[in-house]
This record gives C-alpha cells, structure tokens and sequence, in this order.
C-alpha cells in the first residue's frame, strides 16, 4: 500500500472522531448519545469499521493506525461519559423543575406549649439566687396568725399589720399576706448558715387594677456570722442588675418593716422612661420592686438563735410586679384571667 | 401627711433647699414621698388692692364706683356689694384675669366702665361664701398676686409615715427630721397662755377611772368664744393639707394636731352634765351618737370620755354629737389627752370607725407633748375666737413617762452595717436628732420621750444607719464558703413536670385559689362529694372568692369558657399548683400540689393541607403517658369509673404502681352545656405529690441490637367487649423475650365484620439480641399467640 493510502486512513479516522465529539457535544438528550455511541462505536459503527480493516493494512503501518483509532476511541468514549453526566443533571433539573412547591405557603404548625410568665419569673430570680448559693424552701399558704404576724415581731394588736390587709379563715388561721413566715418556718427546723429564697403566692384583701386578691412573692433570707447590711446592698444590687439589665441604677433606702431593722426599699431606675419620670414611675424616675432588712433580732428570739452570735438579712419582692414592669403590664388581674391572647404573648 | 412646704417653713429653716432636694433626702432617709405636688389656685391674675375711695353710682342706687388702689396705678371699678367700706383690702380681678376657668373681660355698667370687679370668697373657689366681697388681712401688701398674699403659692409634699413614726404625723416632727438631715435648727413656736382670773379647776372635775387606758388627760376652759368660720389664712392651710374647715374652735384643734401630732377635742362645755368628766371603760349597753351621725353601742372594753352620765366622745376615736360645738357655744372644754395604743385600735376596728386622731394614738403618741399641744391650741384658740381662757390647765397625769436610756456599742454600729461608721460621726448624728449622748465603749444614749419607737440598740444602729445614708454603704457579698445553691431533687421534678406539660403543647395558666360554691354547683359536684369540704374565708372580697379551691378543674373549666365567648375555642391548658383540703382537727389545712390539664377544639386549627381534626379522650391520655414516661415511672393503668364532672364510660382512674394518682375523661355534656363551651372537653387531674413520691425505674443502657428484626402484622377479629389491652396481654404473654414491640395500627368496624365484632390490627416486632431469627421461628411463635387469643378471648385471625 502507498504512503497515500495510509495518509489518507488516518485522515478518515481524524475526521471520523473530530466529526463525532462535535455531534456528541450537540447532543442535548441522552439517547442521542446513545445513537452517537452507536453510530460510531457499535458493532456497524464509522469507527469499528476501520478498525476491522486493521487486519489488511500493512503490518509495518498497523500498529500505529491502529494506536490511532484506538486513542480516537478512548477519547469518543470519554466525552460521551462526560456529556452523559452533563445531560443527567440537565435532565434531573428539568425534572425537578416540575416540582417546584410555594415556598411562601404557612409552615406546619407545631403544638409547641407556653410557660406562664410568672412562672418564667420566679425561674429567672430563682436561677440567680442559686447561682449565689441560695436553696428553694417553701411554706404554706394557709398560714397560723402566729408565722405571718406574731412571730414576725407583731404581736396581737401591733398597728404595723395595718398594713397589710388580710384574708381570714378563722381568728388564728389566714392566707398568708406575704412570703415572710417562711423565714420562720425555716430558722425553726435548720441551724444558721442559712441561705434561702422562698417563692409562693400571698393574698391580700385588695382588687383593682394594681391589687389581686392573689399574687406572687419571693421571699429571700441569709442568716450566717457577720451577715451585714453591706452583704444585703451587694446581693440585692448584683439581682437586680440580673434582673433589669446593666445600665439599671439602683436606690437603697431606709424605710420600715416590723421584721427588719434596719429596714430598706430597694428602687430600680424606672424602666419605662429610663429615669427622666413618667406616669409608670409617678414622676419619680424610680419603681419600687423590692422590701428588704437586717432580721430584726427579735426573730431570732423565737427560733432560738443568739442574736450576738449570728445576723442576717431578708428581702421580699413581687414576682407579678416585677413582670409588669418587666413588659409593661398595666393590669396585674391579667395574670390571672388566663385570656390566651395575653398568654400567647409570652410565647 | 400631707406637708405644705411654707407651712414646714415655720419650724425649720428651709431656705436654699428646693420642694424636690427635700422630697429627695427626705426619702433617702426613710421617709417615703407619694407625690410633690404644685398646689394651683382656680383664678389667676388676681391681686390684692385697696379701696380707696367709693361713690354711688349714678345710674343705679344699689352699686357703687370703687377706686382702687393696686400699687403702681389705681383701677376704676363698679361694685354691688355692701360690707366694703374705704380702706378695705380685697381681691381685685383686672380683666384677663380667670376666675374658675373664664376669662374677665372689662364691661360697661350702666355707662361707668369697670375695670375689673372685686371677688367673694366663693367667686375665688376659696370658700362658700358668696354674701359679700372678701375682706383681706389689712397686712396684704397692695398690688401683690393675691394667691402669693394667701399663701396659697405653695408645694405640698405627701409623705408616707411608717407605722413605728407618730411623732412624724406632726409637722414639727417632720421638721425635727429635715433639721438633723440638714443639720438646720429646729423651731417650735413658743407659747404664752394669757390666762383670765377664774381658775379653770373649779368649774370642771376632771378624772381618770381607767388609768391603765388613759396615761394623761388635761383640760382648758375658754369662756366667751365666737363660733364662726376661721380667717383665710387658716382656712388655706387646713385645706392644702385635706381637712375640710368647719369652725374656728374645730379648725384649731385640727390645725395644731397637723403641727404637733397631738389630737386634740373641743366640748360644748354647757352639755357637759354636772361639769364632770371622767374617763372610763364604757358600759354594756351604753351608746353615743358619733360626729358622723352614727349610732354606737359600746363594749366594755372600749374607752370613753363620760359625763357624770352619759358618754359624751369615744375616746382617742371621735367626739359624740351632744356635745359638739355649734355656733351657740360660749365656754368651750378643750381636751388634750394621752391613751393606750392597743385600746384605741381595737376600738377603732370593732366600730370599723377610722379617725385622724385614732391613726395617731393607736401608734402611741408621747404624753409629755399633750399639755404644750393643749397650751398652744387654747393661744391659738383666743386669737381666732375670742374669750378668755381660765386658769390654770386641768392636768390628770398620774405615772409620768420620763427619758430611758440605751447603750450603743460603736463596733455593733460596724459589724451590723458593714460600714466603717467613725464613733464621732454615730455622735453627731444622734445629738442631730435630739437624743443625748455620752460614755464611750459603750455609748449611753438617753432618749426623749417623742421616740417612743427608740427601745433597743439596734434602734439606734438603724437612726445612725438611715442618717449617715445606705447609698454610701460599701456593696459586698456574704463572706461564708462551701455553700452550694441547688434545687432539691422533688424541686427539679415539679419543674420536670412543667416542662413535660410545655412539651405536650399545653399552655400554664395560674388561676386564683379561690372558689365559691355556685362554681361548684355548676361543675355538677354533688352535694356529698368530699370536694364540697373546703376552706372557708372569713372575710372574702367577692362572694366568687368565698373559699379555696379543692380541685383544679374548676379553674381550668372557667378559663375554656372565658376563652371560648371570644371566640377562642382551641384550648389547651394546665395548670400545677395546690388544692386545700380542711384536716380534722388541725389548723392549717392539707396543700397537696395537684396538676390538671383540660383540652378541646382543633389540635392544630385549620391548615392548608389536611383535613382539621378535633380532640379526643386519646390525645389526653398520650400526655399522661408521656409524663409518665418522663418521670421514669411504671405505665399508668386506666380503670374506668364514673365521678364528676365527667362522662361516666369516658372517664377513668389512672393508677400507677397500683397507686391512684388522679383521674382522667371527658367532661360531662351537661356540664359543658352549662359553661357553654361548644366542643368536647377533656381533662385530667393528677396528685402530683403522690406522683412524686412514687417509685421510678431508674433508666438503663442496653446494647443496640447486634441481628435484624422482624416484623409481622395481625389482624384479629374479636367480640366488641374484649378491650385492647386484654388482646395485648395475651399477646405479650404468647410472644415471651423475643416479643420487642407490639403496635396497634389500627381499629375498624364495619363491612367484612360482623356485628358485634371489631377487628384490632396489630404489628409484632421479634428480635433475640445473640443470633439472626428464623422466619419458621418467627412463623411459629406467632401460631402459637394466636392459637392463645383463641382459647382466651375467642379472637379469629382475619389476615395476616
């Protein structure tokens, strides 16, 4: 065979293979592919076809035709396998195209419950008082006359329990009007170091639009050696910064409770009108949130502590207040008439 | 207690400190400030001239033409009234000026122009009376603004007075404080009793029967006073601090209690019988009609003040009608007396009869003031009222009360506050507050009898504390170590509990403790049920908070129907708080911790993309189990029963570990008819405390298993009354170690089964934990069950 002959073989097998990746690079659906595979590679295909005629050619020129239409195979094969994967994933977005849903459309709603705020509260100020070294103690609400006034330093006919105005069972039994007989209870049955805060409800003869009959109180004491007034200021400012925030400043003043002496009302920086006075805080740029004292010694006396040998303090504040104030709640019966538009704001 | 700021002024000098920085260190030291208010006359632009010359008008016989002089240019002014002659200082309103709330224009009376008019007490909103021009102190300066000339310029200060503090329900007590605040001295007005020739002891007797009642009681006798209204200026300032003027004689015993703290009394003396006043404990079965027109019978443990006969003023409380001044009283019994705290509350609380004098004595006043409160008012009294005063006060005091003393340890001072207080700053401060001091280590402290409520060292501490100022209290932390703060173990599983509850969908209300028993009629609680055994509130506030509840129920029921009239009908709630159930023979009642949960309407409202579907008994019960399964505790079982407010043969006990812990149904058709609450209701209520106190099965780790399992399903056909869990016993029992999980799919009744018959389809899963099952294994086993459903409750396999 001449040399133009053999020139012209391997002309045919370049043609073949360059006209064939250009088919398969048109190809836009994977049976074209398909017959391109056939068309050129299968048993009657361009390709196979010369590679059959491989056998006359001469053996000198053999090896390299036939190395010729070899590589012109492998490289068909592997655009095909390329255009395939490219196809496929054109094919299965096509696909999925279809089934494109309203992404817009409302989730499935999950039946997810509400704590109470109340509760969410008393969780709040408990987990900070357990973080000081605080446990929870609890009393009941059916209270001896005895644990709410007398031995909270009101003895029959003191005026001071003029101040709170109180629900009767009979003339020594009464819901109790704060959580302080707590205090007692406690000291009664354990020995100083004492560190409690006592959550509960308390009841007062009271109904409007700041006083339900029922509410919320928690009832804080430490009893130890060399307990002072300056440990009160720190533990109660370190609360109430947990509580309403960093930036809220902080009053300490004097003021008067039968079981305390001295005696102090803690005032946060109105959270309404950050202090400039507002109709919440009556002008004042300050919200009373918290009672508190040094344990007047007297009580000490009824649970057998020497008063020279250990002090303590004892605070006591409203959980429902403090939630108000927290959220701007005008009504404190609102905590109690369970409207579940109120209750699923605090989802 | 109210305190005008100019009023204040008298007794201490307030010069250079503001209405707001006395509000505000006044605070700081202890005595509460309600509100500081500006007091605002209702006319403006009024001011004080002087008539200076008047003539008829020519046009009209009744009015006159007044010049009047108003300091820099006189004013023209035609006038109707009669009492005003020249010379007279009045209030002169210019045109512009507003007299309640109307503007003054100038206007032409019969051709005379009038350049304003001159004003009645009434026309200025200062009083009532409106039958003449109001006739000003000749001290007015002309010209001035007439509510600067009255004092009615003025700032009051509501201050809050603590219990322990009746010496601060006085002005001059409030000025002893903002004395040593200030470390300004303190004024107290100096009396000079001009006293006439008849001695006052000769025309009345006074006694004292129940000396442990009445520590001192002293008279005066005025003879000759003019009943009438007082002057302006009193008048003003009764009103700004909120007592209503009457007249003279009452305005002055008003006027000096607001000064000094000291009630005082004036008597019609010519009511007094036999002139004779005796203090004693009243008589059963006597009465007196009170000031405020009330009859009042009396206890004989109430104290009155008595005539030779009759009661004739409720002691410390109020005076009685009878003797009561009026404008024909002549000789005027003024009291000022001194009595036992407790007495006067107790009295003031049995008749429910509140008094400003009765605020004041049942806090315990000092004894030693009544006579200079006494000495003061008659002054006061003859200035404003004329007549003479007798001589000589009537001074019954029999235990003298003198001044105690205490010591004060400075290195108590430190230890109790925390606060390195100098022994030369506890001095100053106390000698501040008029308490004398002397000694060193300890101090010795003697106290004046008007701080009564100075009885024990820590007193004192608390006096240094709130003067030397909290805010300059260092702030620390308890010192004490080794103290961990925790939840007890029960605490963390009531707040387990809650967050079971939450996780089920449950939203927590807290509803009132009270109930009544119209709530509980409504529930359909029997007469006998042991729920209707409730504690009962002596005094409630609402016939609806009349007791306590005993049952959850209620509550939750009340809220479902409160949600439901606004149209809020998917409820689903709980709630975990105590119930209060009267013990026999004790005080205090049991306060089990209950927990009770109520649900109805649509679990998930309506959705887009499935069909609504409404609760039923089973969502209630798949909470239970889930608690139970949170706590770690045995599978409830559940008994049916019937109690109320429930569906009998829809309601259930749930025991676990043969322990009734609560109950569990649908709520009665009727009850719900009554609470008209459109859907079904269903609900439980747990002891939760008998729950917590319940074994649990501690949690355990078992391998994952190592072979594959297998699952067969199985349809049966059983009688109507066989119930799932006697086909899942006999099940469980047939399908031994191997049985991992028996699974209801499904319920039906209808075609293919007979009436009568209900078919159950149950998935069975096998698995043994060291080798791979054979499915002839697993084929024979489930033979064997079903052989077993045969025997026992006559089950037909339907398919496999």
């Amino acid at each position: 065979m001449s040399n133009g002959n053999r020139g012209s073989l391997a002309d045919k097998i370049e043609e073949i293979v360059s006209q064939t990746l250009k088919e398969i690079d048109r190809a836009s659906a994977l049976a074209e592919l398909q017959s391109i595979e056939i068309s050129c590679l299968g048993r009657k295909g361009h390709l196979t076809g010369i590679l059959r005629t491989l056998g006359s050619l001469d053996p000198q020129e053999r090896p390299w035709i036939g190395k010729l239409a070899n590589q012109g195979k492998e490289r068909i094969k592997e655009r095909l396998r390329l255009r395939q994967v490219e196809l496929e994933h054109k094919e299965l977005r096509k696909e999925l195209a279809k089934e494109t849903i309203d992404i817009t459309l409302p989730g499935r709603p999950v039946r997810r419950g509400v704590k109470n705020i109340i509760t969410s509260v008393v969780e709040e100020i408990t987990e900070i008082f357990v973080g000081l070294g605080y446990r929870v103690a609890e009393g009941p609400d059916v209270e001896l006359d005895y644990y709410n006034f007398e031995a909270l330093n009101m003895p029959p006919d003191h005026p001071a329990r003029s101040l709170w105005d109180t629900l009767y069972v009979t003339d020594k039994v009464l819901l109790r009007t704060h959580t302080s007989p707590v205090q007692i209870r406690y000291m009664e049955e354990h020995e100083p170091p004492i560190y409690i805060i006592a959550p509960g409800k308390v009841y007062r003869r009271d109904y409007d639009i700041s006083h339900a009959p029922m509410f919320h109180q928690i009832e804080g004491l430490a009893v130890d050696k060399n307990i002072s007034m300056a440990d009160l200021k720190g533990t109660l400012e370190a609360f109430t910064r947990a509580v309403f925030g960093p930036e809220a400043r902080i009053r300490f003043r004097p003021s008067y409770f039968p079981f305390t002496e001295p005696s102090a009302e803690v005032d946060v920086s109105c959270v309404i009108c950050g202090g400039k006075g507002c109709r919440v805080c009556s002008d004042s740029g300050w919200l009373e949130i918290l009672g508190a004292g040094m344990v007047d010694s007297n009580l000490y006396k009824y649970v057998g502590y020497d008063p020279e040998e250990v002090s303590g303090f004892a605070f006591g504040m409203g959980v429902d207040r403090i939630a108000m104030l927290k959220y701007g709640i005008s009504d404190i019966r609102l905590f109690f008439e369970n409207d579940l538009r109120f209750l699923e704001q605090f989802r | 207690m109210r305190v005008p700021y100019n009023w204040l002024k008298e007794y201490v000098d307030l010069s250079g400190i503001s209405p707001p920085e006395l509000a505000d260190r006044l605070v700081m030291t202890g005595t509460a400030v309600e509100s500081v208010q500006t007091l605002k006359p209702s006319f403006q632009q009024v001011i004080v001239g002087e008539i200076k010359e008047m003539v008829r008008h020519p046009r009209a016989d009744k009015l006159w033409i007044c010049q009047v002089s108003l300091g820099h240019r006189p004013a023209t002014i035609v006038c109707g009234a009669t009492n005003i002659k020249v010379g007279d200082k009045v209030p002169v309103a210019r045109p512009g000026a507003i007299l309640q709330g109307a503007v003054l224009e100038a206007r032409e009376i019969r051709e005379v122009k009038s350049q304003g008019m001159l004003c009645s007490e009434a026309e200025l909103g200062l009083g009532e009376d409106q039958s003449g021009i109001l006739i000003l102190d000749p001290s007015c300066q002309v010209g001035l603004p007439l509510d600067e000339a009255l004092g009615l310029r003025d700032t009051v200060l509501e201050l809050e007075i603590t219990p322990n503090r009746p010496d601060c329900l006085g002005l001059i007590g409030i000025a002893r404080e903002v004395a040593a605040i200030f470390g300004r001295p303190l004024t107290v007005p100096s009396v000079h009793v001009e006293e006439g020739e008849l001695p006052a002891s000769h025309w009345i007797r006074i006694s004292i029967a129940d000396s442990d009642l009445c520590l001192r009681y002293s008279g005066r006798l005025l003879q000759g006073v003019e009943v009438k209204p007082s002057p302006l200026w009193m008048q003003v300032r009764l009103g700004a601090v909120g007592l209503r003027p009457i007249n003279n004689v009452v305005d002055v015993t008003n006027y000096v209690m607001w000064e000094t703290s000291q009630p005082l009394h004036a008597f019609d003396y010519g009511k007094i019988e036999n002139q004779q006043i005796i203090v004693r404990r009243a008589r059963e079965g006597e009465k007196i009609v009170t000031l405020d027109g009330v009859e009042r019978y009396l206890e004989s443990e109430m104290l009155v003040i008595a005539d030779d006969h009759n009661p004739v003023a409720l002691a410390g409380v109020m005076g009685g009608v009878e003797t009561e001044v009026s404008e024909n009283t002549s000789v005027t019994l003024l009291e000022s007396a001194n009595f036992d705290p407790v007495s006067i509350l107790r009295t003031s609380q049995k008749l429910g009869l509140r008094s400003e004098a009765s605020n004041r004595f049942e806090k315990g006043l000092d004894p030693n003031q009544s006579l200079y409160a006494l000495d003061r008012a008659a002054m006061l009294m003859r200035e404003v009222a004329g007549g003479t005063i007798l001589k000589g006060a009537v001074d019954i005091y029999p235990r003298r009360l003198a001044p105690w003393r205490l010591q004060l340890r400075p290195k108590r001072v430190i230890q109790i506050l925390g606060c390195p207080i100098s022994k030369k700053e506890i001095k100053a401060i106390l000698g501040s507050l008029e308490l004398e001091v002397s000694g060193e280590e300890p101090l010795e402290v003697t106290v004046p009898t008007f701080r009564r409520d100075l009885e024990r060292e820590i007193d004192l501490i608390e006096e240094v504390a709130r003067l030397y100022g909290y805010d300059k209290f260092p702030s620390t932390l308890p010192a004490s170590s080794g103290r961990v703060g925790e939840l007890s173990w029960e605490q963390k599983r009531i707040n387990l509990v809650r967050e079971v509850m939450i996780g089920c969908g449950l939203w927590e209300t807290i509803n009132y403790s009270f109930t009544d028993h119209k709530s509980m009629d409504k529930a359909g609680l029997k007469v006998a049920d042991p729920r209707r055994h409730s504690v009962a509130i002596a005094n409630p506030i609402i016939e609806d908070f009349s007791i306590l509840k005993t049952t959850l129920l209620l509550g939750l029921l009340q809220v479902i129907e409160k949600n439901c009239r606004v149209d809020k009908e998917n409820v689903f709630i709980f709630e975990l708080a105590k119930t209060y159930h009267p013990r026999d023979g004790q005080d205090l009642p049991h306060e089990p911790r209950a927990l009770a949960a109520a649900i109805t309407g649509l679990w998930f409202g309506r959705f887009w993309s499935e069909p609504v579907r409404k609760v039923d008994f089973y969502d209630l019960k798949g909470i239970v189990e889930e608690l139970a399964r949170a706590l770690d505790l045995q599978e409830p079982q559940w008994l049916p029963t019937s109690y109320d407010p429930f569906y009998e043969g829809k309601c259930a006990w749930v025991e676990i570990g043969g322990e009734r812990v609560g109950i569990a149904g649908q709520i009665h058709p009727l009850v719900i008819k009554r609470y008209e609450i459109p859907n079904e209701v269903f609900a439980f209520e747990l002891d939760l405390d008998r729950i917590l106190a319940l074994p649990t099965c501690q949690k355990e780790f078992r391998g994952i298993p190592r072979y594959p399992s297998i699952t067969v399903d199985l349809a049966l056909i059983v009688d109507e009354e066989v119930n799932y869990l006697q086909v899942r016993d006999v099940i469980q029992t047939g399908g031994g170690k191997g049985l991992k999980d028996v699974t209801l799919f499904d319920v039906y009744r209808g075609r293919q089964i007979p009436e009568g018959k209900k078919s159950l389809a149950f998935s069975l899963t096998f698995q043994e934990e060291d080798r791979t099952l054979r499915d002839e294994e697993v084929q024979e086993k489930v033979d064997r069950i079903v052989q077993e459903l045969n025997r026992e409750l006559g089950a037909e396999l339907r398919s496999r």
